[in-house]
């Protein structure tokens, strides 16, 4: 039996990428218009698409330990700014400023800028 | 002036026309297109000239994947009408005579081996922006043309994207990915590639399921084409596996094909589902590796290494990855063909500070050995030698886990719905040491294999107002099933591994994460339409 490939096209259920995240989060779940800089120290850096995520532990007034998160950029962006997955380490004494989220109770930052405990600037991600 | 989409299309439409695409600007050599059948389905646009060049074609290489895509195309835009076994015929003679050497495939070869793959080495922001917006920056390298066969691909391909410039990519794709280059001249004149037909032996790894091993019968049914039958066992619980299958071997390098386990799949991630196989064929034809995958996003899968088999011992691979430093009688098994018997501690070696203490068990196929390993060992990879036959790298010995690193380290999966199926994802927890420097993270860490882990998945972002109870749940081996009803929203999560039995340098937890974002179903890809079936009856062959 002939069949011509010319009919009865079927669309394509996979192309087949192995693809990596795009479908993400965007920044409107953070208060662009507010400003929020905290001094904390690293827990954890992930150097991950579709963004960079450092945790990090911040005394709070009472002397207890609150987590945040701070999310900023992509691996491909900081690398040609000379970052890698060893550029924040844990320990790291850090002065990280960024818009914070609107939700409430949630200590998670959108990341413009980071020092260092030694005021060394890190990263800034004004536009 | 403003366009239409129609407009738009019709240009791009004429500007792919070859006859326009006037190979008189053509300088270099072209590749003679000598098969009948090409030349009668593509000689109505692509004219052939007294040298047996046709227009575009003789100027352009690829992999069959390549190939394929241009078929597709040429169905779908110029209405080109072919059958299956013409298009399986087409799409051979393409891809052998104008295919990729090994190591030009090599480079790019993530791409039709659907591996996760981050294109760090993208030269520039104007690159990214020209290629990389839209598809991998390996589908671009995966051709080689000429300069003026660049060019003129640039230019249609700019005028059907609405690419604003395409000079740079021309210039960086004219000199990266040339038509003639030495690595193609050797492997073009290379002539009478030998049978890969004979027994060969296989390693095998499935993230979540382990190490398996065996051996694969290849017997020859037709010209570069081949019947396969694969015997694989666990290492983990000595399971087996009966896959047969079918493959083409393009240029004697590339292996294209299918094979199947003896049952029905149980379940998305059973190693016996039917799976595309992809393998790089070395020059040599002593071995290829690659990989086998499946399911939505081609998320499962295995790792494959074929070896032919000789008649000399011939040591295959370790059931562990690596040992600690001061461990004693740790019992490890070596998996081979045609070991002899008997056998001594003296004909194994595993390098400095690590001591053969008995040799437990033997077989043709097997070595048991307890092994010693002094606190002074050297730290790092070990080759592991059994006589004269040796796995590079195949021990890792260490003092410490450092971290965890779960893979892939960000991911998607998509949830399904009536027509959809679901994207899963499988992860790993692997355990790293940090290395001669000191320092995690880094270049020279040393991977010492997955590491037993409780697993979780945890939502940061959600939608407003949306609820992130029923995302979806991992099991036991680290498989990540999204949730059966689909909200239509995007949630961003961690998946979270937890070692069992190891603590970090504080005695807390050791735990890895990895950022997933489960999404929506996977409506269409790209926005195109491509001929699905193709891809089958290149792989099968129309009577299959």
């Amino acid at each position: 039996m002939r069949t011509s490939l010319a009919i009865g096209i079927p669309v394509l259920a996979g192309l087949l990428l192995p693809i990596s995240v795009q479908a993400h989060h965007g920044w409107q779940e953070f208060d662009e218009k507010a400003e929020v800089t905290v001094i904390g120290i690293v827990t954890d850096f992930h150097y991950v698409n579709p963004h960079c995520v450092v945790e990090f532990e911040v005394k709070d007034d009472k002397g207890g330990i609150q987590k945040w998160q701070g999310e900023f950029s992509n691996p491909g962006v900081l690398s040609r700014r000379g970052w890698n997955a060893a550029y924040l380490e844990a320990g790291d004494k850090l002065t990280i400023t960024g818009h914070p989220a609107k939700k409430t109770g949630v200590l998670a930052l959108h990341v413009t800028r980071i020092l260092s405990a030694g005021g060394e600037l890190k990263l800034e991600l004004r536009e | 002036m403003k366009l239409r989409p129609t407009v738009y299309f019709l240009v791009a439409l004429v500007l792919s026309k070859p006859a326009l695409a006037q190979n008189s600007a053509e300088s270099e050599k072209g590749i003679p297109v000598t098969d009948p059948l090409v030349i009668a389905k593509c000689g109505g646009c692509h004219t052939r000239d007294e040298r047996g060049n046709m227009q575009r074609l003789s100027w352009e290489r690829t992999t069959p994947e390549g190939w394929q895509d241009a078929l597709k195309d040429m169905i779908l835009r110029e209405g080109l009408s072919v059958t299956p076994a013409e298009a399986r015929s087409i799409v051979k003679y393409l891809s052998s005579s104008h295919g990729l050497a090994a190591e030009e495939a090599e480079t790019v070869r993530y791409d039709p081996e659907r591996r996760i793959h981050d294109e760090t080495a993208m030269v520039s922001e104007s690159l990214h922006e020209t290629c990389g917006k839209c598809h991998s920056f390996a589908r671009a390298l995966a051709w080689r043309r000429s300069v003026s066969d660049w060019k003129q691909f640039a230019d249609s391909h700019g005028t059907r994207y609405h690419i604003s410039s395409t000079t740079e990519a021309v210039e960086y794709l004219a000199k990266t990915a040339p038509l003639h280059s030495p690595a193609w001249d050797a492997w073009n004149t290379r002539t009478g590639a030998s049978s890969l037909s004979g027994r060969w032996l296989v390693t095998a790894s499935m993230p979540g399921y382990g190490i398996y091993y065996g051996e694969m019968q290849i017997d020859r049914d037709g010209d570069d084409e081949y019947n396969t039958r694969a015997t694989l066992t666990s290492i983990r619980d000595g399971s087996r596996i009966l896959r047969t299958g079918r493959t083409i071997a393009f240029g004697g390098s590339a292996w294209r094909g299918r094979s199947k386990g003896n049952g029905p799949a149980a379940a998305p991630d059973d190693p016996s589902t039917e799976a595309r196989e992809v393998l790089l064929i070395a020059a040599d034809q002593s071995t290829a590796d690659g990989r086998w995958f499946w399911g939505q996003y081609q998320e499962f899968g295995f790792e494959v290494k074929l070896r032919r088999a000789f008649s000399a011992p011939t040591l295959l691979g370790v059931d562990r990855p690596s040992l600690k430093t001061g461990s004693r009688a740790s019992r490890i098994r070596l998996i081979g063909d045609h070991f002899p018997d008997p056998v001594a501690a003296t004909d194994l070696n595993f390098g400095p500070g690590v001591t053969v203490r008995a040799i437990t068990s033997n077989s043709p196929d097997e070595i048991v050995a307890q092994l010693d390993v002094a606190s002074s060992a050297a730290l790092g990879k070990h080759d592991v030698a059994f006589r004269g036959s040796s796995l590079p790298g195949a021990l890792a010995i260490y003092d410490r886990i450092d971290y965890l690193r779960v893979t892939p380290d960000s991911i998607v999966a998509a949830f399904g719905d009536r027509t959809h199926p679901k994207g899963y994802q499988q992860f790993e927890a692997i355990g790293y040491q940090r290395g001669p420097d000191g320092k995690s993270h880094t270049a020279d860490d040393v991977a010492l294999g997955p590491v037993d882990a409780a697993w979780a998945v945890q939502v940061f972002h959600a939608a407003e107002g949306s609820s992130s109870d029923s995302v979806g749940a991992m099991n036991s081996r680290g498989l990540f099933t999204p949730a059966d009803k689909n909200p239509n929203l995007n949630f961003d999560c961690w998946v979270i591994a937890t070692a069992r039995d190891e603590k970090d340098t504080n005695s807390a937890p050791l735990v890895g994460k990895s950022y997933m974002v489960v999404t929506v179903p996977t409506y269409t890809f790209n926005g195109r339409r491509y001929v699905r079936d193709l891809d089958r009856w290149v792989d099968d062959g129309p009577d299959r």
